[in-house]
């Protein structure tokens, strides 16, 4: 490319075009989109397509399934394999626009309807978690990096590290032997205690009961990180001089804290929310699986000592438009949240 | 230059701990098959015999002697980590320089291809290819490596196109010095710490993915996991074995993983001297 630039006069003009389009805002965004989509079906579609041998025996031998020629054939038609690479294309492009992401058959079930059942319960998990690890790691960086070298700041930072090292899965593990299986205080699965029927105000405080331990041991996974990040996030801006002004015309010291310092230190964490959502889905996945959670987590376990392709490149698909759901209200909201950002 | 790095890094305790720490686990990764008292294949011992001077953590629910099986997963794990480590810092820092360098086209398309790798949840793509293809190591660790390089390729890309603008750099170049010679003389020690806290992360998203992974049931049958481990642990907790079994393990993984997490404090706060402890402006 660099030499086509100084080749001709022409081209150059083309390609700075090209760059100066691709350089705006919204198509670097969309353009990330794009790529994204081309990942999953790079994985999901053109993958399984490459490897070596036959794609229904791949996808579907080590499954308690017996393929007979009839059931063979029926999947042969059901994934479109007898036709010719394009039109299995537009077939699988179709399907997943219509939400059909496939037929599991160890479950006797469409894939979306096993995973809109689990997703409730991993949202429940993954919201409140998500809401609560914010918030206290705003609140714990902000004060901790106002008090910047002295004792609380220290201890903390050190308990926070320390815990961060700490993966979700062993604490999860840590807090289900503790606090389930030695404490006898929460239940060791589920979501709901079985076949109790229970409605109202007391099937609310049932669900509580079983999303305490779970929802604990992934919001300590989160907060470390959340930690972290306002805490250098606020060193960097209480050296900046508005503080200093603000301070000088005696503004009190928790609005200053606040709305002055904390407001603009949280704009990494907001840009960051993306990346942080492909965290807790890492997170949610043990999680669930450890306190057999009835969620996506949980399906996937599932689905991997079944074997079950069909299932695990549904979830893979909904995780990922998930993921891609929440950066387009990051990145639609981000105007507000910063109104210094310029949109081309 | 980075001679400075390295002699901050010796002065702060956190990172010292970290290194430590992490040298101590390696030590007994590399000589785990000096150490282990038995074969961790072997499972001629009686189950689920308490720990003794023979068995020091007992042995397990077929009879493997617990405490080998663990010294041979920890090797597992760093042997995986460090392989991600190196693979995709490589790559990454390869990746963000060439991308600087050369502009144009080419950058802006790297570049968006690591910005949609941000957005791709890792560990299912590691189950998916895991399904597809046998899962062996040396699968996952290419698979790991050729998704996770994308921050060390963001932070070299930046840092490469603030060198390229400074003084001594463009001195440099109008002496006539070619663009592999600034490259090696100017800009690679330069991206040095970027590419060692790169390769801390790396490991660490590793050795926790080797693990997460195993523990859901994807790991290669040949080699022992810390993960494995704790999954059938986990199946015998009401046996009252937890402390000779599940314990240990737990703990192992998370003290490689403290272990790296304290480095990469500590890298972080040299590299960015704004943030230290005793800094206060």
């Amino acid at each position: 490319m660099k030499k086509e630039n100084s080749s001709s006069g022409r081209n150059l003009l083309s390609i700075y075009r090209i760059k100066y389009i691709l350089s705006k805002r919204w198509v670097k965004i969309a353009t990330v989109y794009l790529m994204t989509l081309f990942i999953l079906l790079f994985i999901n579609f053109i993958l399984p397509r490459l490897l070596p041998g036959d794609v229904i025996i791949a996808m579907y031998s080590g499954q308690e399934l017996l393929i007979t020629d009839e059931l063979y054939n029926e999947l042969i038609v059901l994934h479109g394999l007898d036709k010719p690479l394009i039109e299995q294309f537009y077939t699988y492009i179709t399907q997943l626009a219509h939400g059909d992401l496939g037929y599991s058959y160890v479950h006797r079930a469409s894939t979306i309807d096993l995973i809109m059942k689990a997703l409730p319960w991993t949202l429940l998990l993954v919201l409140s978690s998500f809401i609560l690890s914010s918030i206290a790691g705003i609140i714990l960086g902000v004060e901790s990096s106002w008090r910047r070298g002295g004792r609380f700041d220290r201890l903390l930072l050190m308990f926070l590290l320390f815990i961060d090292g700490i993966p979700s899965l062993a604490l999860g593990i840590m807090f289900l032997s503790v606090f389930s299986l030695y404490c006898g205080w929460f239940p060791t699965a589920g979501a709901i205690t079985p076949y109790s029927d229970e409605t109202g105000i007391t099937y609310i405080i049932d669900v509580l009961w079983h999303l305490i331990l779970p929802l604990s041991a992934l919001t300590l996974s989160q907060l470390p990180g959340d930690y972290l990040l306002i805490r250098s996030s606020m060193l960097l801006t209480i050296r900046e001089p508005f503080v200093l002004t603000a301070r000088a015309k005696g503004i009190k010291e928790r609005r200053i804290k606040y709305l002055h310092t904390a407001r603009n230190a949280i704009l990494p964490f907001f840009t960051r929310i993306g990346i942080r959502v492909v965290y807790v889905i890492t997170g949610v996945l043990f999680i669930e699986t450890i306190f057999a959670y009835p969620g996506l987590g949980l399906l996937t376990y599932e689905a991997i000592s079944n074997r079950d392709l069909p299932l695990m490149q549904g979830i893979f698909t909904i995780s990922v438009i998930l993921v891609l759901l929440v950066n387009i209200i990051v990145d639609l909201s981000y105007k507000k949240i910063d109104p210094r950002i310029e949109y081309a | 230059m980075h001679n400075s790095y390295l002699k901050q890094f010796k002065q702060n305790k956190i990172g010292m701990t970290g290194l430590i720490m992490f040298l101590f686990l390696s030590l007994l990764a590399i000589f785990a098959p000096v150490i282990a008292p038995h074969d961790p294949w072997d499972y001629s011992f009686e189950c689920f015999l308490p720990p003794s001077i023979d068995h020091l953590l007992g042995t397990n629910d077929i009879g493997y002697d617990i405490f080998s099986e663990l010294l041979w997963s920890l090797r597992t794990s760093i042997f995986f980590g460090i392989s991600v480590g190196a693979i995709a810092s490589t790559i990454g820092l390869l990746v963000g320089v060439s991308a600087a360098i050369n502009g144009g086209l080419y950058d802006i398309i790297v570049m968006r291809i690591a910005d949609a790798l941000l957005a791709i949840p890792t560990i299912m793509v590691l189950i998916l290819i895991a399904a597809y293809f046998k899962p062996s190591n040396i699968v996952l660790i290419i698979a790991l490596s050729l998704i996770i390089w994308q921050t060390t390729a963001r932070g070299a890309r930046a840092q490469t196109l603030s060198l390229k603008s400074k003084l001594h750099i463009k001195a440099a170049s109008n002496m006539g010095a070619s663009t592999s010679y600034i490259m090696s003389k100017h800009i690679l020690p330069e991206l040095f710490p970027l590419f060692a806290m790169g390769f801390v992360t790396k490991v660490r998203i590793a050795v926790f993915m080797e693990a997460g992974l195993s523990f859901l049931g994807i790991f290669d049958p040949t080699t022992k996991s810390l993960g494995v481990m704790m999954n059938y642990a986990m199946r015998y907790l009401y046996l009252d074995v937890w402390y000779n079994w599940l314990l240990p393990t737990v703990l192992s993984l998370s003290m490689i993983i403290i272990s790296l997490a304290l480095i990469s404090y500590a890298i972080e706060e040299i590299f960015d001297p704004r943030l230290r402890r005793d800094n206060i402006a």
